[in-house]
């Protein structure tokens, strides 16, 4: 097992930069998951750990050792990819045994390592068939299988799920979970699932256009996001964001007026950001703190989300799923002011 | 689709098939066993000397075509059963070779049907693993090579393939030919006068290179295009395992390219085993013959301007018969592939 820094890592794609002064400790034994849209630098940050792209800037070092100029073999990481990467002319059992093959490990303990890794994932039964005799769960845990088998020091896994129907990418979600938990070797997994994020990580990385945005435990990225775009990025629906004006703690957005906010001085142009899930239907006569017309209802089983339009912003509350009201209706929200986030309207940074 | 409309998309092609390959097949077939030869008959005649007291008379017998109403001479056809086929394989010659009495191999060799085989299986079958092997290294360094430089490479591999194959052989052979450069270059690096394209085996030689390096550009085309295909994520997932570059290539490249591997060792085996335009090109007939040379040799006309079509017919057949041997082990490997893909 190994602890992975990444010391002011960059890495430059001709005038591009894609990954900017990256500086990360990943503990051994931890599991993270790094975070963020498209092109956000996630992938390149993890290609430059498995030595499958080359550091512009910056070091990475595996377990105390400077890793710049190996070989992606010398690493010993495993990885897992997206498309799953399996020898499609090789079964299952060689596809497992394939790394112990090439890297001339003794030959008498193959079959029970092979053997071994199947059991974890739960593939003993189809170690005679070909990749293209699997479902997209099965080849991924063959995927899996291979990089255990090796019993590497760190796993690198290149958004596995994303080829998963819905559900089979819960339950190998869960099985990954697991997996992590039985063998406790370092993971850095990249995703733009924020779910996935949030369930699996010891830590979470958010990322946007190759720069950390965030760095912290899944709780603390949800609870207090530390900028606009991680915000936005995490919870589902995205935390509400509204553009209005702050003074002396009372903030005023169109129909929305928040009292109670702390009167630290960073008065003027803010953005308040609050979740759907905090957010409740005031009862009766009670003070609300923002009264607008419906703008949607929509039913999702468990709950019932609200949408309202404030200002030039559209605001969903999550009501119990009994709630019934009718597009128009007018609706009163409470919105506590201990729920509420502020940010920079300029710079989109927490206040 | 339904049966219907599938028959009127294939339909058109099932009929020029038949038409231009099927028909033309049976009918070389059918005329392997027939023999036509004109027919000749007797004319005596009878000449007389105005000789004074006693005439003289001589007569004089001598063949003569027999012409129809038409003023054509007329042909006879007979069916020869294996006849053909007989005088070409010689059996009896080769049972004499391989008595007591004959020489073996070098008897067998003195006949052109089996001179002809021995040099086009050797020919096939020594060119197609270099056409392969010369085309995949091709194709894997240039496919590592810096993106600039690859067009004008990729323009400069495919330029044997751009030439026609008899200017090109007649082009090397100009090379090595009296005071040709290459053949300068030869004698000047030997120290000695050695005409290459005198002795048989280096000629053989010379002509293997040629259909090395004329067709080397095609297989590299051809893998270079099924290089770019590779699953990346396969290849990252075998550098990472561990593997070599000659490992990534025996486990991974390979096994992705190997249905175009097949591809051009079938096409291949049809175009060699037809090997025709070195034996002209080199002007080779004399140390060297092929057996679609044997063919087009029968067919030409002889001094009576007669053509041997059935022996040349018979010859046809049992070339195609030899690249039909040839193609049966890529053909079932090809017939697995499609099955275990399915």
């Amino acid at each position: 097992m190994a602890e992975v820094q990444l010391r002011n890592v960059t890495k430059h794609w001709g005038g591009f930069t894609a990954v900017d002064d990256l500086s990360l400790t990943i503990a051994d034994h931890e599991f993270l998951v790094l975070l963020g849209p498209s092109g956000c630098g996630k992938t390149t940050t993890m290609r430059m750990i498995a030595g499958l792209s080359d550091v512009s800037g910056g070091e990475i070092r595996i377990d105390g050792r400077k890793v710049n100029a190996l070989e992606p073999k010398d690493r010993d990481v495993a990885m897992v990819f997206q498309n799953y990467g399996l020898y499609p002319n090789l079964n299952v059992y060689e596809n497992i045994r394939f790394p112990l093959k090439v890297r001339k490990i003794d030959a008498s303990t193959h079959r029970e390592r092979v053997l071994k890794a199947a059991e974890l994932v739960e593939l003993q039964d189809l170690l005679e068939r070909r990749p293209r005799e699997l479902s997209g769960g099965q080849r991924q845990r063959v995927a899996l299988a291979r990089a255990i088998v090796r019993e590497p020091n760190v796993f690198l896994m290149d958004e596995p799920l994303s080829n998963l129907d819905a559900k089979l990418r819960v339950s190998t979600r869960a099985q990954i979970k697991n997996l992590q938990h039985e063998l406790s070797v370092t993971t850095v997994y990249v995703t733009h699932d924020q779910i996935e994020a949030m369930t699996l990580a010891d830590r979470v990385v958010v990322m946007n256009r190759g720069v950390v945005q965030q760095i912290g435990t899944p709780m603390e990225i949800y609870d207090r996001p530390s900028n606009t775009f991680v915000a936005g990025f995490i919870g589902s629906p995205a935390m509400n964001l509204i553009e209005g004006s702050l003074a002396g703690g009372v903030f005023k957005a169109g129909d929305m007026r928040v009292s109670g906010l702390p009167d630290d001085g960073r008065d003027g142009d803010v953005v308040l950001g609050f979740r759907a899930e905090d957010a409740f239907v005031a009862d009766g006569e009670e003070p609300a703190e923002l009264e607008a017309a419906i703008y949607s209802v929509e039913l999702q089983g468990d709950a019932t989300m609200v949408t309202m339009r404030v200002g030039g912003e559209l605001c969903s509350i999550k009501a119990a799923k009994s709630f019934e009201a009718r597009i128009g209706d007018p609706l009163r929200v409470r919105i506590p002011s201990g729920i509420c986030h502020r940010f920079d309207k300029k710079t989109g940074a927490r206040l | 689709m339904k049966p219907r409309i599938f028959l009127f998309f294939v339909g058109p092609s099932l009929f020029l098939m038949t038409l231009f390959i099927a028909v033309p097949l049976v009918s070389v077939f059918v005329q392997s066993f027939f023999v036509t030869h004109q027919v000749f008959h007797e004319v005596t005649t009878k000449s007389c000397s105005p000789g004074f007291m006693k005439q003289t008379c001589t007569e004089s017998t001598r063949t003569e075509p027999v012409l129809g109403p038409d003023g054509v001479p007329k042909t006879e056809t007979h069916f020869v059963g294996l006849g053909s086929y007989r005088s070409l394989l010689k059996p009896a010659a080769v049972k004499a070779a391989f008595s007591a009495a004959g020489n073996g191999i070098g008897d067998l060799l003195n006949i052109d049907f089996y001179r002809a085989l021995r040099f086009t299986l050797t020919f096939t079958l020594v060119t197609l693993p270099l056409v392969i092997g010369f085309g995949m290294l091709t194709a894997l360094a240039l496919n590592n090579v810096t993106q600039a430089v690859r067009g004008p490479l990729i323009f400069t591999f495919l330029l044997p393939f751009i030439i026609t194959p008899i200017i090109g052989a007649l082009a090397m052979r100009w090379l090595f030919v009296g005071n040709g450069i290459m053949a300068d270059a030869l004698n000047g690096l030997l120290s000695q006068h050695f005409a290459i394209l005198a002795h048989g085996w280096s000629l053989e030689l010379l002509m293997l290179f040629f259909r090395v390096w004329y067709v080397a550009p095609f297989a590299f085309v051809i893998f270079y295009a099924g290089l770019q295909t590779v699953d990346r994520d396969v290849m990252e997932s075998a550098i990472v395992d561990g593997a070599s570059r000659v490992e990534r290539l025996r486990y991974v490249i390979i096994p992705h390219l190997a249905p175009l591997i097949t591809f051009v060792a079938l096409i291949h085996l049809m175009d060699a085993y037809r090997v025709f335009e070195e034996i002209i090109g080199f002007s080779s007939q004399a140390h060297r013959i092929s057996l679609q040379w044997l063919t087009y040799d029968l067919l030409v006309p002889d001094s009576s301007g007669n053509r041997a079509i059935s022996r040349a017919s018979a010859s046809s057949m049992l070339t195609l018969i030899g690249i039909v041997i040839l193609l049966i082990p890529l053909l079932r490997r090809a017939w697995r592939e499609h099955l275990g893909r399915g």
